[in-house]
């Protein structure tokens, strides 16, 4: 046991002949697509031999375009949040469609009671709770009930996945659908806008990445340093191991479920906040970027395979691509087509690396 | 048997009320969109305070095979008039033939469909001229460069809606027409991307554009939402809003509120209420059998801090 451990399937392999992390790849990948905007950037005769990463015109103190390698995490940080939920859910072998509609109803939700009661100097009478008195509420308050709505639409998520057995790609599908509804109902379509100062605060400047940031070292560190993170692992790779072994898989999947939805609850807060609006069309399609950003990450969505590591770096290749695409003017057509080719790309890439590692153990 | 007695009597005293109103289907493109609820309510509201007439709304939710099922059970049902908010007023072919085979009046509502100039006797469309909307921005923000005294060169952006929306495409032609013309051609476009009418991608975008460094003097978004977005970008970069000319499209009261506080300088009033009782009356028109035109134009109207205070309570 020393030198060799027992992998997968009983394949033996020892330590000597592992292959870099996966996560290496992706990071390569990350370097090499910045390498490509920048050499572009170059090249092409309109750009005027403007850089994507360095600061050519002296508008700042160190060699990097520091305004550009903001808003390159800035773009992703509220997705990336919900790619953290997103990522333990399919580290199960699961998969989390409703995280884009739990962000648009929370998001309704909780502004609502983070409301101001007076607009340049007139009432707000249109916020949502003006009647009742509920407005210049502390900030704690929508906070919480935010939090409360994002973990309460994942327990549920979680119950039907772990005790109903329906794949989690239904239940999520009827969280999804029913969520967006919530999200419509609430004001009848309204948008709820006018927040607090306090609760403005919290999606202000680059105060969306320091929580994307703390929540995926949270996360890392939780994934690889405790029985929870371990179990996640162990139920992913096999079910049935891991109920014989002990693990209370139910109890387990609820869990992950819930917290999915505690984080896109987050992302919600902070997504309204940043935007000092709430709308109920808010957060669409956002699960499918969650989830790309993982799968681009390295997860595999077998479940068992990738880390917190992976998503935070696919977060920002997606974040690298957006900026490099406005960088180059690219029209908004071809965006969205290499941006799908990408994606694909990434994951066929990945896909063929795996093949070719397994064939030299 | 006594069940089924009472539930035919009940279906035949549903009937019976249902012949007395004057039933009303409506199908809207979709309801979470800011505009279409003001549009919605104004129906409506409209609609409680007549007597006898009652409406059947529903959401299409940006589905255009939904939107014909929807209207097909309209039809059905025997309805007395249908008022189409399009999903896609290319797709809008269709439903005037299954609602003119049924000999159902038909209203489109805000979109103007496709099929416009050939519409049955019993069809209309309501709704503002596109046209009129990007050109009175667009213009406006000409108008006020050259009072700034740019008119040697000015620098600008423009932000467009969904690139598969008629409006998006049509505000963005607009702009182009009005930066075409001899007294407004100082202005240059630096570049023109989609924020897919969103306040959240807007303030990305604008972020990114600001990360090069160029400098602008105006925006052009095609709508309020992308501008307000917009102005969140550009005043956590520090950038004063006195010194760019920022316009947008809607006059919603997000906008309304950031021009009084000084950020958004333009902006344009689509009467969305205006549009939807409008239609309504059509439809009633057309069910009594009178006649409508066939194009029922509500106009748009500029909005400026000037004159700010008549919309503040409008939409």
């Amino acid at each position: 046991m020393a030198d060799a451990i027992m992998g997968i399937g009983g394949l033996k392999y020892d330590h000597k002949k592992r292959h870099r992390p996966p996560e290496l790849n992706v990071f390569l990948a990350l370097i090499l697509i910045i390498g490509v905007f920048e050499i572009l950037g170059q090249t092409l005769p309109y750009m005027n031999g403007q850089s994507f990463l360095f600061d050519t015109q002296g508008r700042f103190d160190s060699i990097f375009n520091e305004a550009r390698l903001k808003i390159v995490i800035l773009q992703v940080a509220i997705i990336g949040i919900i790619a953290l939920g997103v990522t333990q859910v399919i580290l199960t072998g699961g998969i989390d469609l409703s995280s884009g509609s739990i962000v648009g109803a929370t998001a309704m939700i909780a502004m609502s009671f983070a409301q101001v009661g007076e607009v340049n100097g007139s009432p707000n009478t249109r916020a949502v709770f003006f009647e009742q008195g509920w407005v210049d509420l502390p900030v704690m308050i929508p906070v919480m009930v935010g939090l409360a709505c994002g973990l309460f639409a994942g327990l549920i998520n979680g119950l039907l996945v772990a005790y109903t057995r329906i794949p989690p790609f239904i239940a999520t599908l009827g969280m999804m659908v029913t969520a967006r509804g919530v999200a419509k109902w609430w004001t009848k379509g309204q948008p709820v806008s006018f927040p607090t100062e306090s609760f403005a605060t919290i999606g202000a400047g680059m105060t969306p990445v320091y929580i994307f940031v703390a929540l995926a070292v949270l996360f890392y560190l939780i994934m690889r340093h405790t029985v929870y993170g371990k179990h996640t692992y162990a139920i992913g790779s096999n079910m049935d191991a891991a109920r014989m072994s002990g693990i209370n898989v139910q109890r387990h999947l609820t869990m992950v479920y819930t917290i999915a939805g505690g984080l896109a609850a987050i992302a919600a807060i902070v997504l309204s906040s940043k935007n000092l609006t709430a709308q109920a069309g808010m957060g669409v399609m956002y699960e499918l970027d969650a989830i790309a950003m993982a799968v681009i990450g390295g997860i595999s969505l077998q479940g068992g395979r990738g880390s917190i590591i992976g998503t935070a770096l696919g977060a920002l290749i997606f974040g690298v691509i957006i900026s490099g695409f406005t960088y180059l003017r690219l029209d908004a057509y071809y965006q969205e087509m290499a941006k799908g080719a990408i994606i694909v790309g990434a994951v066929v890439l990945d896909q063929w690396r795996q093949r070719r590692a397994a064939h030299r153990l | 048997m006594k069940k089924t007695l009472l539930a035919a009597t009940a279906a035949t005293a549903m009937m019976a009320s249902m012949a007395n109103a004057q039933n009303i289907g409506v199908s809207m493109a979709l309801f979470d969109d800011n505009f279409l609820t003001v549009l919605r309510n104004g129906m409506i509201d409209l609609a409680a305070e007549m007597d006898g007439v009652s409406l059947q709304v529903e959401d299409a939710q940006n589905d255009v095979a939904r939107q014909l099922d929807q209207i097909n059970n309209f039809v059905a049902s025997g309805v007395e008039a249908i008022i189409v908010n399009p999903v896609d007023t290319s797709a809008t072919e269709a439903m005037s033939n299954a609602a003119a085979s049924a000999g159902v009046p038909l209203v489109y509502v805000n979109r103007q469909p496709v099929n416009v100039d050939t519409l049955p006797d019993n069809q209309a469309f309501v709704g503002s001229n596109e046209i009129e909307s990007g050109t009175l921005a667009a213009f406006e923000a000409c108008m006020l460069l050259r009072a700034a005294g740019k008119t040697e060169s000015a620098n600008i952006y423009i932000m467009m809606g969904e690139l598969s929306n008629q409006a998006a495409v049509q505000r963005t032609k607009d702009f182009d027409d009005i930066l075409g013309i001899d007294m407004c051609n100082f202005m240059n476009v630096i570049d023109r991307q989609t924020a897919n009418w969103s306040r959240d991608q807007a303030q990305d975008l604008m972020t990114n554009w600001l990360s090069s460094g160029e400098p602008f003097d105006a925006l052009l978004s095609n709508n309020d939402e992308m501008a307000i977005g917009a102005i969140q970008a550009m005043k956590a970069a520090g950038i004063s809003m006195d010194d760019v000319i920022v316009t947008g499209v809607d006059a919603t009261q997000d906008a309304l509120a950031s021009m009084q506080a000084g950020d958004l300088d333009v902006t344009v009033f689509q009467n969305a209420a205006g549009q939807g009782s409008g239609a309504l009356q059509a439809a009633l028109d057309l069910a009594a059998g009178e006649s409508v035109a066939t194009k029922v134009y509500i106009p748009f109207e500029l909005v400026t801090p000037e004159n700010l205070d008549d919309y503040l309570s409008a939409n």
